[in-house]
């Protein structure tokens, strides 16, 4: 394996799905390694972030990492509990993610850990445990060789996609984004509106798109929220995630190089993400994009170097 | 000759648009709108200033609305500042949190020209100049 890797050990949004018929994707929620030589960058800490915890336990080099949390819903947190290394004393680990200053990072992250919800608090984590203090805006932070940015995105909450660089490549890692939402919103109310105020909207749908776009543009490897099909997304607009249409389509506008499906609704088996999958490929197919398109499975090595 | 507006507001949201719509919503209204792209550019006026009314979004390059109110919250000058959140994110979660931090309204995009008067004078009770 190359010195310099990306690996997928939680790939499902909202809970985890420990289903036969799911395992091909796989079953673990959101987290996903960089690795480049001994550094070590974790993406969420959802059920995921429990298998790579034992197995990282199992090597004797790294002993530190940093873990960056879009946000604190429960599929993205609830393998910390779990997480092997924050009980060991010779593990030093860093966090950050949505606050206002990295004690109200240490409250987010520590709050699903009390009584009686769980019988330890992150006080029994014998790691030497650190939140890193959120920068000025626009400034990036630096984790070894590897650097990396955030931005708010459209997910309930404060909630953040990351803009990461690592030997020369720009991974965007946007778990949790209702792509393209006021655009919607506005199509449904279009009418209602005034003559004047719908050129306002016009505007408004158009700053939204060009938002979106530059959220996601130079991306080598874009690992974004596609958890919906249209049907389910008509049921479940509102609810903070993407229909996997407008993702492949704002990725084809964006120009970006590689896109990773990801985030995958827990009742999709795997035959339900093939489909997702194959759709996608029709529509890079008829709009003559360039765009490599995958689904992140579990265990999938995507190399870096 | 002019007089003073009998209040000010400040507006913090980087979408142009949106910034027009506020233009327009207060054309007319004894008060003076100042308009801020983000919560950073915001943050040496409001140090200093007390708005009477602050409207606020919550998607925005740099620092998101929530966590900024947050921060203002902690200032003395702003415990009690009116605020009224304007924002596309239509969730349970963002008004909860907005509510929390004591924010009066919540006003989802996209909204007409005159929900931005009938706000502004629902909280400053202020008229058209005479």
């Amino acid at each position: 394996m190359s010195n310099a890797y990306l690996r997928f050990w939680g790939v499902r949004g909202s809970y985890s799905a420990p289903f036969a018929s799911h395992l091909g994707v796989g079953g673990n929620t959101s987290c996903v390694e960089i690795r480049v030589d001994d550094h070590v960058l974790l993406c969420d800490a959802g059920t995921g972030i429990i298998p790579f915890g034992n197995e990282i336990m199992r090597q004797d080099r790294i002993r530190e990492l940093l873990i960056i949390l879009t946000h604190y819903h429960w599929d993205h947190i609830c393998g910390l509990p779990f997480f092997v290394p924050a009980f060991m004393p010779d593990w030093k680990i860093h966090f950050f993610g949505p606050g206002h200053s990295r004690k109200d990072i240490e409250e987010h992250v520590s709050a699903q850990m009390r009584a009686p919800y769980f019988p330890v608090g992150t006080e029994m984590w014998l790691a030497n445990v650190d939140y890193l203090e959120p920068p000025p805006p626009g400034e990036r932070l630096r984790y070894g060789p590897i650097e990396f940015g955030f931005q708010s995105v459209h997910h309930p909450g404060t909630t953040f996609g990351y803009r990461i660089r690592v030997k020369d490549k720009t991974i965007l890692y946007v778990s949790d984004n209702e792509c393209l939402f006021l655009d919607k919103s506005i199509r449904q109310q279009y009418g209602d509106f005034s003559s004047e105020e719908q050129e306002l909207l016009t505007e408004m749908q158009r700053e939204e798109y060009d938002s979106e776009i530059r959220l996601i543009q130079g991306a080598d490897i874009l690992i974004h929220d596609a958890q919906y099909t249209p049907d389910d997304y008509k049921k479940k607009r509102g609810w903070g995630h993407s229909c996997y249409i407008d993702v492949v389509n704002t990725a084809i506008d964006a120009g970006v190089k590689e896109l990773f499906l990801y985030h995958h609704d827990p009742n999709y088996n795997d035959e339900m993400v093939q489909k997702i999958y194959e759709h996608a490929l029709r529509i890079i197919e008829e709009r003559n994009s360039s765009l490599k398109c995958h689904v992140a499975r579990e265990g999938l090595v995507v190399d870096l170097a | 000759m002019t007089h003073p507006a009998s209040a000010t507001i400040v507006l913090i949201d980087d979408s142009p648009a949106t910034q027009t719509l506020f233009e327009r919503g207060t054309k007319g209204l004894d008060v003076e709108l100042l308009i801020f792209d983000s919560a950073s550019a915001s943050w040496e006026y409001l140090q200093q200033n007390r708005p009477h009314l602050l409207f606020l979004n919550i998607k925005m390059p740099g620092k998101d609305g929530l966590t900024f109110l947050k921060e203002l919250r902690q200032l003395p000058l702003h415990k009690d500042t009116r605020v009224v959140m304007i924002s596309s994110k239509d969730y349970a979660q963002d008004r909860s949190v907005a509510s929390q931090l004591g924010a009066l309204e919540f006003i989802t995009k996209p909204t007409p020209i005159k929900a931005i008067t009938d706000v502004v004078q629902k909280y400053l009770n202020v008229g058209f100049p005479q």
